[in-house]
C-alpha cells in the first residue's frame, strides 16, 4: 500500500516539485553570487523589523545570510507549501476527484490508507529539505563561500519538523472536513499568520513571549543555524504533528465520505434566497454562457473581483493616507535600508510617495497579483479545458480551436488589464486622499507596463497550455520562470556582475526605467508587448496542430 | 440511402510505436445507423475522434457529408451532433446551462424539441451537472448531441450507464433519425444494444476492421449451432474437415458445433460415415458471432 501511494504521489508530484527545487537551487547560487560582491556592513544598519523579519541577524556573513535567506524564509515557505498541498490532496483532494471510494475498494482500511498517505508525505518531505540542504551547500562549495560554523544540518531537521506540521495540519483538516479548499486555506492562513508574528511580536513591548503560541516560532526561534537543533522546539513541532496525524485518524474514521460533487459551498446555501440569487448570479456571473469569452470570464469572475478589491484597497487606495501619516522618523528609518535589500521588492526610495508605493505596490504585490490571474487562466484556457475532458465537447460545436483560444485569451487580456485599471484607480484615489500629489500620468503608465509584464508570463502559460494541454506545467513553468526573472532583476540592481543579465529579465523593462517618475518608456512598453503577442501567437499553430488529449 | 455520410480511406493513426488505427475504409450511408463493435482498446474512440478532428491521422483521409474532417472541419461541426465517450462537462453548470452554452456556440436551439427530449429520457436539466449521476449526466449529453437535429450523429458507447428503460427510448430516437434520412454512428461493445438499432455493424479489433456486414446478413450467414445425433459413435475429426464448421464437440453419438458454411456439404460428409437419427440447428447470436470473428482474427494474426 505505502509503495503503490508512494508512487502515485511520486508521479503525480515529482514536475511540480523538479521545479520548485530547481528554482530554489537557482535562487540560492544567485543570491550567494550577490552577496559575495555587496559590503554587508549596510545589514548592520537594516532596522531590526526587517531583520526580525527575514530571520536575519545584523553580524551575519555570505554564507549565513544566504543561507538564511534561501533555506530559512523562502525555502522553508515553500517546502512546507509542498507538504500542505500533499497533505490536503491525501484525503480531502482524493474525494473531490472522487478517486477515494475507488481507493477504499481495496481490502485498506481508512486508517490504512491515511497511515500510507501520512508516511508518503513524511518521506517527500524528507527528500526535499535534503535536496534544498544539498543544493545550498553545493552552492556554497562552487562559489566558495564559507559556511564556516553553520549548522545547515540543524536547520534542515527545523526545517523537516516545521514543514511535516503544515502538512499534517492540511491532512488533519482534509481528513475532517473532506474540504481541500478549507485544508489549504487554513495552512496557509497559520503559516503566513504563524509567520508574521514571529518576525514582528518580538519588536512590540510584551509581545516576546507570545510568539510561542505561533508555530513559526519553532521553527527557526532558536536560530538552529547558529545553535543547532533544539530539541524542544523540534520535540513541540513533532508532537503536535503526530497529535495532527492522529486526530486524522479519528476524524476519517467517524464521517461519512463525500462523493464526487461540485458540493454545497456557503454560497450555494446563500442563494436558496432568490433576491439574494438573483444579485449573485450577477456579481459572480455564474451563468453567463452566451460565449466562450464570457463563459471564460464568469469562471475566473471571483479571482478577479477579490484581486481586484485588493490591489485597489489595500495595496492602492489605504497606503496613501497611511503613508501621509506615517512618521517622519519611520521614513528616516527607511532611509537606512539599503536599495541591494529593496531590490527584491521592486526598490524604490521610502522618502518619496513614488518610492514607497514601488516598494508596497509595484514591486513585488501588484505583478503577483495581476499574475496570478493572467496565468490562471492562461494555463487554464486549453490546457483546463483537457485537463476537465471538455474540451471534446466544445470542439463538437462549429467553431475552430483558434477561436476558442482566441476567446480565451480576450478574458485573459481583458481580466489582466482590468486588474491593473484597479491598481491604477487604487493608487490614483490614494495618492489624492493622503495629498501626495503624484503624477497621475505616471502611475497610469506604470500601471500600463504592469499590465504588460502581467500579461507576458500569462501568455507565457497559454502557450506552454496550447501546445502541451497540461495545466500544471502550463502553470508551474510560468510561475517559475516569473520567480527566476524577478530574482534576476532584483539581483542585477545590487550586483553589478549581474546587470548585464537584467535585460532578459521582463521585469527590467517593468520598472527599470522607474516609471512612477519618469513616466511612459515607450520602447519597454513595446518590447513586452511584441514579446507577449509572440506568445499568444505561436499559441495557435502549437494548438491546432496537436492532438487533443484525452485524459489527464 | 441516398449518398454517403461518412467516408474513410486507409484511415490510420500510430501513438509512437503503437498503431491504434490501420488501414481503416468505412462507408456509412446516408440514413441508416451504423454500430461500431469492438472490445476496450480496439480503435473504437480513436476512429471516432480522428472523424471529430480531434486527433490526427498519421495517414489517410476521412470525409463526412463530403467534406474533409480536417480541413472543413468548423463546416461539418454545423451539421454534426456529438457525444463524447466518458463523458466530462463543466460541473458547475446546470444542465440547462449547458445546453444553452452549446447552443449560443451554434446560433440558437429549438427550446421545444430540447424539452421534449429531456422529457422523453427523464433528464433534469435543472441541477448542477456536478451533482449528477454518470446516468443521468449521460442523458444530458444525448440531448446536446441530438438538439440541432444534425444530419450526422456521431456517439461513443451512448447507453453508458443508461437504466434499460432509456436505452430502449434512445434506441427509439436513434431510428427515428434514420427514418428522416439522418445518420447515426454509434460504438458500443454492447451486442444486443447494436442488434437492435443497427442497419450495419463494422467489427474493429486491435485497429483492424474485420468484418463489415449489414445485421440482416450477419446473422444470415450465420454461424449457428447445430446438433447431430448419430447411429455410431461420432468422430469430431470428421466435421473439422468441412469448411465453415468450428468448435466441434462430440459426445458419445452426439455431435456439436458452430458452423456458418453451406449445409449440404455438412450433410454429406455425414451420411459419408454415419446415418444420421437426428438434427437440430439454431441461429446463433451476435454474442456468438462476434466471438467468432475475434477467433479467426486471432488464428489469421
Amino acid at each position: 500500500m505505502l509503495a503503490s501511494v508512494l508512487l502515485k504521489t511520486t508521479r503525480d508530484r515529482w514536475r511540480g516539485w523538479t521545479i520548485a527545487m530547481v528554482t530554489l537551487a537557482a535562487m540560492g547560487l544567485l543570491v550567494m553570487a550577490t552577496y559575495q560582491n555587496i559590503d554587508l556592513e549596510i545589514f548592520a544598519s537594516m532596522p531590526e523589523a526587517y531583520l526580525s523579519l527575514l530571520g536575519l541577524q545584523g553580524d551575519m556573513d555570505v554564507g549565513a545570510l544566504s543561507i538564511a535567506v534561501v533555506m530559512g524564509s523562502y525555502g522553508a515557505m515553500v517546502i512546507a507549501a509542498m507538504a500542505f498541498t500533499m497533505g490536503a490532496a491525501s484525503i480531502a483532494g482524493e474525494e473531490r476527484a472522487g478517486t477515494l471510494g475507488l481507493l477504499l475498494g481495496n481490502p485498506k482500511s481508512r486508517r490504512h490508507v491515511l497511515i500510507s498517505k501520512a508516511l508518503s508525505l513524511v518521506l517527500f518531505t524528507t527528500v526535499s529539505v535534503a535536496a534544498l540542504a544539498g543544493a545550498t551547500l553545493l552552492s556554497a562549495a562552487l562559489l566558495g563561500v564559507s559556511t564556516g560554523d553553520m549548522r545547515v544540518g540543524a536547520l534542515g531537521v527545523h526545517l523537516f519538523a516545521n514543514s511535516l506540521f503544515y502538512g499534517f495540519l492540511a491532512l488533519f483538516v482534509g481528513a475532517w472536513t473532506g474540504n481541500r479548499g478549507a485544508a489549504l486555506g487554513v495552512s496557509i492562513g497559520v503559516m503566513v499568520v504563524s509567520f508574521f508574528a514571529v518576525g514582528l511580536l518580538p519588536l512590540v513591548e510584551g509581545g516576546e513571549g507570545w510568539v510561542r503560541i505561533f508555530p513559526w516560532h519553532y521553527f527557526d526561534g532558536s536560530a538552529p543555524l547558529y545553535n543547532g537543533i533544539a530539541w524542544g522546539d523540534i520535540g513541540v513541532l513533532l508532537g503536535a504533528s503526530a497529535l495532527l496525524a492522529g486526530g486524522a485518524v479519528i476524524g476519517l474514521e467517524r464521517r461519512d465520505l463525500k462523493g464526487q460533487s461540485t458540493g454545497v459551498t456557503i454560497l450555494d446555501r446563500i442563494r436558496r434566497n432568490p433576491t439574494a440569487d438573483k444579485l449573485i448570479g450577477r456579481l459572480a456571473g455564474a451563468a453567463r454562457v452566451s460565449s466562450i469569452w464570457l463563459k471564460t470570464a464568469s469562471e475566473y469572475q471571483t479571482m478577479l473581483l477579490v484581486a481586484a478589491a485588493y490591489v485597489f484597497l489595500i495595496q492602492g487606495f489605504v497606503l496613501g493616507p497611511f503613508y501621509s501619516l506615517m512618521p517622519e522618523e519611520t521614513l528616516a528609518m527607511g532611509d537606512q535600508l539599503p536599495a541591494e535589500m529593496l531590490a527584491l521588492f521592486g526598490g524604490g526610495d521610502l522618502s518619496t510617495a513614488e518610492g514607497y508605493y514601488q516598494i508596497e505596490t509595484f514591486g513585488m504585490m501588484a505583478p503577483i497579483v495581476v499574475m496570478v490571474v493572467t496565468i490562471a487562466i492562461g494555463a487554464g484556457a486549453v490546457a483546463g479545458e483537457e485537463s476537465r475532458r471538455t474540451m471534446g465537447l466544445l470542439l463538437a460545436n462549429p467553431v475552430s480551436r483558434s477561436r476558442v483560444l482566441a476567446e480565451k485569451t480576450i478574458t485573459m487580456v481583458l481580466f489582466g488589464a482590468l486588474v491593473g485599471l484597479a491598481t491604477f484607480g487604487g493608487v490614483a484615489l490614494g495618492s489624492v486622499a493622503g495629498g501626495l500629489g503624484m503624477d497621475i500620468a505616471d502611475i497610469a503608465a506604470t500601471c500600463a507596463l504592469l499590465i504588460l509584464v502581467g500579461l507576458l508570463f500569462g501568455a507565457l502559460a497559454l502557450a506552454i497550455g496550447a501546445g502541451t494541454g497540461r495545466t500544471r506545467v502550463a502553470m508551474w513553468v510560468a510561475i517559475g520562470a516569473a520567480v527566476f526573472m524577478h530574482v534576476l532583476n532584483a539581483l542585477g540592481e545590487v550586483n553589478e556582475n549581474l546587470a548585464g543579465f537584467q535585460q532578459l529579465s521582463p521585469f527590467h523593462y517593468y520598472l527599470g526605467n522607474d516609471p512612477l517618475n519618469n513616466g511612459m518608456d515607450w520602447s519597454s512598453a513595446a518590447l513586452l508587448a511584441a514579446v507577449t503577442a509572440i506568445l499568444i501567437g505561436v499559441s495557435f499553430p502549437l494548438f491546432r496542430r496537436r492532438d487533443i488529449r484525452q485524459r489527464d | 440511402m441516398s449518398g454517403i455520410a461518412i467516408q474513410t480511406r486507409g484511415l490510420t493513426k500510430h501513438y509512437g510505436s503503437v498503431e491504434a488505427l490501420v488501414d481503416l475504409d468505412l462507408d456509412i450511408h446516408a440514413g441508416e445507423v451504423f454500430g461500431f463493435l469492438g472490445p476496450n482498446g480496439a480503435g473504437k474512440t480513436t476512429t471516432i475522434r480522428t472523424l471529430m478532428d480531434e486527433i490526427r491521422a498519421t495517414r489517410g483521409t476521412a470525409s463526412i457529408l463530403g467534406k474533409d474532417t480536417h480541413k472543413d472541419s468548423v463546416a461539418i461541426r454545423r451539421d454534426l451532433g456529438y457525444l463524447p465517450g466518458d463523458l466530462a462537462m463543466y460541473p458547475n453548470l446546470t444542465g440547462k446551462d449547458t445546453i444553452t452554452y452549446f447552443a449560443n456556440l451554434r446560433s440558437g436551439v429549438d427550446w421545444e424539441f430540447v424539452d421534449a427530449l429531456a422529457e422523453r429520457l427523464t433528464a433534469d436539466l435543472s441541477r448542477k451537472v456536478g451533482d449528477l449521476s454518470s446516468g443521468n449526466r449521460q442523458k444530458v449529453g444525448l440531448i446536446q448531441a441530438f438538439m440541432n437535429k444534425p444530419e450526422v450523429i456521431i456517439m461513443d458507447e451512448p447507453s453508458a450507464g443508461l437504466d434499460p428503460l432509456v436505452q430502449r427510448e434512445l434506441q427509439k430516437m436513434m431510428r427515428e433519425v434514420a427514418g428522416e434520412g439522418r445518420t447515426v454512428f454509434l460504438s458500443s461493445h454492447t451486442l444486443s444494444e447494436v442488434q437492435r438499432v443497427a442497419d450495419r455493424v463494422g467489427i474493429i479489433r486491435h485497429g483492424k476492421l474485420i468484418a463489415l456486414e449489414t445485421v440482416q446478413a450477419l446473422r444470415a450467414k450465420a454461424m449457428r449451432q447445430v446438433e447431430l445425433e448419430l447411429d455410431t459413435p461420432a468422430d469430431a475429426s470428421v466435421f473439422e474437415a468441412v469448411d465453415g464448421v468450428r468448435d466441434v464437440r462430440a459426445q458419445n453419438n452426439h455431435v456439436l458445433m458452430t458452423f456458418g458454411g453451406d449445409m449440404g456439404a455438412l450433410l454429406k460428409a455425414a451420411e459419408g460415415r454415419y446415418s444420421i437419427v437426428d438434427l437440430s440447428t439454431h441461429a446463433a447470436d451476435l454474442e456468438e458471432i462476434f466471438l467468432t470473428y475475434y477467433e479467426d482474427e486471432e488464428v489469421a494474426g
